[in-house]
């Protein structure tokens, strides 16, 4: 009875590891992805408390689609490996959806930390470019990408939601007087009342969707291991990931039946292998 | 739990998901009650507030034509109700309405919730079974408001002082 049960097929999702690995790249990350993409352009008025949102722009596509083969290249994402005529389609359809959400979240993202209108728009527009743009021809692992994409946003969060928001709040901030003594005259009404003044809630929405598309990042697997019972797998190498799923018990049960059968002619590898 | 299963309920969570952001960004609400209204309406779950309706039916009684249709543009924030509109239509008409000349901009504001109303009826043929009212069909109500918005050789008639309000 007991033979009986270590020797009989196993589940393939006993393990709560793989399944857990299961949720989070067929559900989780689709929702982390699509949360940065509904946050990333959403506003609140400074002055009716209102709801802004705001769809991302042409440059933020444009970015969005230079960061996805910055990841292509610096292997954050294995390309060949997410969408896999071996896969199961159910597997390709779910792997392609991820990857339109990251693609989108990545638009979002962008816009979420590019100024809303005027000179400083064109100029943090041009600075990701150039940045991203570089960076196609410059040699990166995946770590080291999303440091580097880490510290980018964060830069242009702090730009944006403290430094501009300084320079353009209502009531004068710090910077606005600063900026107002130092460049009085010479930038043309650009600096001053080209922005929609922003509530500070804006700042933390923006802060909490780039700390989630960060995350995202980094539950982001590089090439998903494969799942799919149809998909084609050397005998041995299944064996051997379904014996790993046994439990303790069962891997002794089935070692001792193995030993019971093959005992004779592993001894004579084994001597074998040692006269040689 | 089968992998198969994860995927697909995956695969349905994120088109659903996806679905949800794409209707925010497009009706783009301006507040969360607004955001939930939308959802009601979608859902097909949303209804006028009966409570606010009556009080405005009321104000509309007394002749406080603005007050009630403020307190009906409250009962019925997603502008989906017919009856509503029309009665928003008739307040207009009666505030506009005046013995020597009527109040264009009025009747036009009302031309327009008329035409909600209409575009909102079920066979674009809305019915109000009010007693109080003189005009109960959508049809006769645009006719009314239309008529006062437009100039003609009969606004020059003396004898229309003594016409009545509908």
């Amino acid at each position: 009875m007991k033979e009986a049960r270590a020797l009989a097929p196993v589940d393939l999702m006993q393990n709560p590891r793989d399944s857990n690995r299961l949720l989070v790249r067929h559900l989780l990350l689709p929702t982390i992805f699509l949360t940065v993409a509904l946050a990333g352009g959403l506003r609140v008025a400074a002055a009716t408390g209102a709801f802004l949102f705001v769809a991302p722009p042409l440059v933020a596509l444009v970015l969005a689609v230079l960061l996805m083969l910055l990841f292509a290249r610096g292997r954050l994402i294995d390309l060949g490996a997410w969408l896999n005529s071996d896969h199961a389609p159910l597997t390709n359809v779910s792997h392609a959806l991820t990857l339109i959400a990251l693609f989108f979240a990545s638009a979002q993202a962008f816009n979420s930390v590019l100024p809303d209108a005027g000179l400083f728009r064109w100029m943090f527009a041009f600075f990701f470019l150039w940045t991203l743009w570089n960076n196609q021809f410059a040699a990166f692992d995946a770590r080291r990408l999303l440091r580097s994409l880490a510290a980018l946003f964060g830069t242009a969060f702090v730009l944006k939601h403290m430094l501009l928001a300084s320079l353009y709040a209502p009531d004068g901030g710090w910077l606005k007087r600063l900026a107002g003594a130092l460049l009085e005259g010479f930038t043309q009404g650009t600096l001053t009342g080209t922005q929609e003044t922003f509530a500070p809630a804006t700042g933390y929405i923006s802060f909490f969707t780039l700390a989630l598309y960060v995350l995202g990042l980094v539950l982001l697997p590089s090439a998903p291991e494969t799942d799919d019972r149809d998909a084609p797998e050397p005998e041995t190498s299944s064996l051997v990931i379904q014996y790993r799923r046994l439990s303790p018990e069962e891997r002794t049960l089935l070692r001792e039946e193995i030993l019971r059968t093959e005992r004779g002619r592993l001894e004579d590898e084994i001597h074998a292998t040692r006269t040689d | 739990m089968q992998p198969n299963l994860i995927k697909s309920a995956g695969i349905a969570w994120t088109i659903l998901y996806a679905a949800f952001v794409v209707w925010l960004y497009a009706t783009a609400p301006r507040s969360f009650t607004e955001a939930t209204t939308g959802a009601s309406v979608v859902a097909g779950t949303y209804a006028v507030d009966e409570a606010r309706f009556r009080a405005a039916r009321e104000l509309f009684g007394r002749e406080q034509y603005a007050a009630a249709r403020d307190e009906w543009a409250r009962g019925d924030p997603a502008v989906r109700d017919a009856r509503t509109q029309f009665y928003i239509a008739y307040a207009f008409y009666r505030e506009g309405w005046g013995r020597v000349y009527n109040d264009d901009a009025l009747f036009r504001q009302g031309l327009d919730a008329i035409n909600r109303a209409i575009q909102l009826s079920p066979a674009g043929a809305l019915s109000v079974d009010d007693p109080e009212l003189k005009i109960h069909s959508a049809a006769e109500l645009k006719a009314e408001l239309q008529q006062g918005t437009e100039s003609s050789l009969g606004d020059l008639n003396p004898l229309k002082i003594v016409r009545e309000r509908k």
